[in-house]
């Protein structure tokens, strides 16, 4: 594995978004898909202590604002945990539950159509599904995570296949899916500090990665995307930054995020001048003697650092999503 | 002599811990009560959950822009932990150092200050005094970011000395203004805009931005000062050494630590004018702290040990906190051996019962002992822990359920499925009428391994005085 890192293989591009616990803006986003005209869906998480806040985003990446679907609650085409977003060849939009424990479907323009999912450990069910990404026939690969597996299902519902239950290829605690354009599935896991590959049938590939803070390891990844030509862009989220590897799995490059104000934290502190003033003196990074060494702790100083990078996805046209959780915000990046 | 005294182990784990289930004291037990307090005070490895998977799953609870998210965060931690006296220690800092959201406004900040706490819970006082007076949150919570070389603010400076170390009547107005004079300057990096941003309760644009120390030379006042006796060019460092070398600052910490791991004293307002209940303990304490170069840790090994601390007039004098309560029945419960969207509902008990983590009623913190009970709270407290408790679908209830189940026969008598109840749920020893009560309730079901019979006796423990205190 290659250790020399090449700096200009991604580019910043610009930031979208900001901290809006309703409309138009994010709270606790936790994944960004590129829906059919790279329209994005943006999953707001929120938290327990209020009902508001849970919802789809919908925009694009040139500051575009289309409305929120989804709403708290157990119904249909409600929400509690939302984890993890995917769009089917029809531009349906489906999202995972951690809480409810199953995937609702949406069409594109944020209507419910259905949802499927039982609770438990047996085959076809779901403990805490988080990742989910669709291969080329529209069937749905669903990161089973307290099951410690990922299921593959039709798109509608019915179980089709086990992977990484057991044996080298064992996944723990899964988060983020991907496929490629082979239909291989990517699996960030989280409880191993890698990223894992497997064949459509479920046979287990290849490991990328190991536990640590050097070029090409990992700390609890969190999402894995992959492009036209291979290459493997990974939200290396107890890290604090995001990797690339080369199509096998040698490091190309890392970076640890150049947040910028975006069109609506522009427009936020142009309404709000004495803020706006505020946050004109202050120096936001400056070097600090950490009480601790964690990339956490680093990320809540300084604002441009990612801070929970807990999605990385592409687009058709190549720009790369970083979804923010805890500055509720997209980096966006490209190829350079 | 090993001592392995259950119902000893089990008073000290009430006390330096939040109680210990029938598997867990004996483990304990194995080694002895001695090594026990060793374990304690020095944990080989602190086991908890994880940081990373509270972080992935209750994404708050890591960008902490709300008032509960600290407070979560660290219900957490001392409902896992295996190093449960960290955790009370910190717990017992935050009650003297009390710091709130409602000024504060900023959930990380406390959080940050949490873990300084526990960083030095069990270290030397002199350090945690030190950190203290850096600590971003207790900055702005006391108003040292306005303590100003030509314009002072006294407001650090005097609870630093009445009621973070030494207390009232131990120093005079004018070792106050001098205390102050050398904070100066002590405040927090891009003060103008992190201020504002608390203030307006600001999470724009991009959530909250951790707050740290930063000293402004040109701002701290050089000059000599005059503090407690001692003349010399001081700044705060210089004040800390000086308040810890005084007699009264180790009384004042011997009768805090005696209190909350003892017998509860008056609220502190009240010291000066009543003496300690116990005043040779004290002596003892102050002598191990004055002995050991102001270290905690070494006052509490001395403290476990006692004969004050052992005695059976000592046990079940206490009651316990919301705080207490609640995390200890989660430990037994176990629900928390992964992260749960019902974490925030747990943790909302505790407020309900008048106590809400990083966020004390005022700078004295909260009035505890028989204080924490009225009509209401008791209520609130008794239903919480029943409910809890009598829930077999919770992973160490049923576990418990189970083993009584399996140990239960026809003939076991009434007194016997009690008392393996009560062994369960940590060794607990129970006065005659609260056995009485429970026997008839044991009597009322069928013998043998009827489950659903033994979760309601836990229930029923669950409500008992006994239970509600430590």
């Amino acid at each position: 594995m290659t250790t020399t890192q090449k700096t200009d293989f991604l580019v910043y591009d610009r930031a979208v978004g900001m901290t809006v616990m309703e409309g138009k803006g994010f709270y606790y986003p936790v994944d960004t898909i590129a829906g059919k005209d790279d329209r994005l869906y943006v999953i707001n998480r929120s938290k327990e202590e209020t009902v508001r806040g849970i919802r789809v985003t919908m925009c694009d990446l040139d500051g575009g604002y289309y409305g929120n679907f989804g709403t708290y609650g157990f119904g249909g085409g409600q929400l509690v945990w939302p984890a993890c977003g995917a769009v089917d060849s029809r531009g349906r939009f489906f999202v995972s539950d951690e809480r409810l424990h199953r995937i609702s479907a949406f069409d594109p323009a944020g209507n419910y159509l259905f949802h499927w999912g039982r609770a438990g450990s047996d085959e076809g069910e779901l403990d805490t599904p988080s990742g989910i990404a669709f291969d080329g026939e529209d069937n749905i690969y669903v990161a089973d995570a307290y099951n410690n597996r990922v299921q593959k299902f039709t798109a509608e519902g019915e179980f089709v296949l086990v992977i990484g239950a057991d044996g080298p290829g064992a996944v723990s605690l899964p988060w983020g899916l991907a496929t490629d354009g082979q239909d291989n599935i990517y699996v960030a896991d989280f409880g191993n500090d890698c990223i894992k590959k497997f064949s459509a049938t479920g046979e287990f590939l290849a490991q990328f990665g190991e536990f640590g803070r050097g070029d090409g390891q990992f700390t609890k990844p969190a999402s894995v995307a992959v492009d036209r030509d291979g290459y493997i862009y990974v939200a290396d989220w107890g890290n604090e930054r995001v990797q690339v590897l080369d199509p096998n799995g040698g490091f190309v490059t890392k970076v640890r995020g150049e947040g910028t104000i975006s069109d609506w934290a522009a427009n936020f502190l142009s309404i709000n001048r004495e803020e706006a003033a505020a946050r004109a003196t202050a120096n936001l990074e400056m070097d600090i003697d950490f009480a601790i060494d964690d990339p956490h702790e680093e990320s809540s100083h300084i604002e441009k650092y990612f801070w929970c990078p807990s999605s990385i996805r592409l687009d058709s046209r190549g720009y790369l999503y970083v979804t923010e959780t805890n500055r509720h915000r997209i980096q966006v990046y490209r190829r350079g | 002599m090993l001592d392995n005294n259950i119902e000893l182990i089990a008073h000290l784990l009430r006390r330096a811990g939040f109680g210990a289930n029938r598997q867990e004291l004996a483990n304990y037990q194995s080694i002895g009560y001695e090594a026990t307090v060793e374990e304690l005070l020095y944990p080989r490895e602190e086991q908890r959950l994880s940081e990373y998977l509270i972080r992935r799953f209750h994404p708050e609870l890591s960008g902490m822009m709300g008032p509960l998210a600290s407070g979560e965060n660290w219900l957490y931690r001392m409902a896992t932990t295996n190093a449960p006296l960290r955790e009370k220690m910190t717990l017992f800092w935050h009650g003297i150092f009390a710091t709130g959201y409602n000024k504060v406004i900023h959930g990380k900040a406390l959080s940050d200050q949490t873990r300084m706490f526990r960083m030095h819970a069990t270290g030397s006082f002199r350090t945690l005094l030190l950190e203290l007076s850096r600590d971003p949150a207790m900055i702005i919570w006391l108003d040292n970011q306005d303590n100003h070389k030509d314009a002072i603010n006294e407001n650090y400076g005097r609870e630093l000395l009445e009621l973070f170390s030494m207390g009232a009547g131990n120093y005079s107005e004018q070792d106050i203004k001098e205390c102050a004079r050398a904070f100066t300057g002590w405040t927090i990096a891009n003060r103008e805009y992190m201020e504002l941003r608390s203030q307006r309760d600001s999470d724009w644009p991009y959530g909250r931005i951790s707050w740290h120390y930063e000293f402004h030379p040109d701002d701290h006042d050089e000059g000599e000062k005059e503090f407690l006796g001692e003349r010399g060019n001081f700044n705060g460092e210089d004040i800390i050494d000086i308040i810890c070398r005084q007699p009264a600052t180790a009384r004042f910490i011997s009768r805090h630590l005696y209190s909350f791991f003892v017998a509860d004293e008056p609220p502190v307002p009240e010291w000066p004018y009543t003496p300690p209940a116990d005043q040779e303990a004290i002596d003892t304490l102050t002598q191990a702290y004055f002995d050991h170069d102001y270290n905690i840790g070494e006052m509490l090994r001395v403290l476990f040990n006692s004969d004050f601390f052992k005695a059976d007039e000592a046990r079940y004098r206490k009651v316990k906190s919301p705080v207490e309560l609640v995390a200890g029945v989660l430990r037994l419960t176990g629900e928390f051996d992964r992260p749960r969207y019902e974490i925030l509902e747990r943790f909302s008990q505790a407020s309900y019962m008048g106590q809400i983590l990083n966020n004390p009623p005022s700078v004295e913190g909260w009035h505890t002992g028989t204080d924490w009970l009225n009509s209401g709270t008791l209520v609130e407290r008794i239903n919480f822990a029943s409910k809890q408790i009598g829930d077999a679908t919770k992973p160490g209830i049923g576990s418990m359920v189970e083993r009584i189940a399996t140990e239960m026969k026809e003939s076991s008598s009434p007194d016997m499925l009690v008392d393996a109840c009560l062994e369960e749920v940590g060794a607990l020893s129970v006065d005659e009428d609260t056995r009485r009560v429970l026997v008839d309730f044991s009597a009322r079901g069928s013998r043998g391994a009827d489950r659903q019979h033994i979760a309601d006796l836990l229930q029923m423990v669950g409500a008992t005085q006994e239970f509600q205190r430590a």
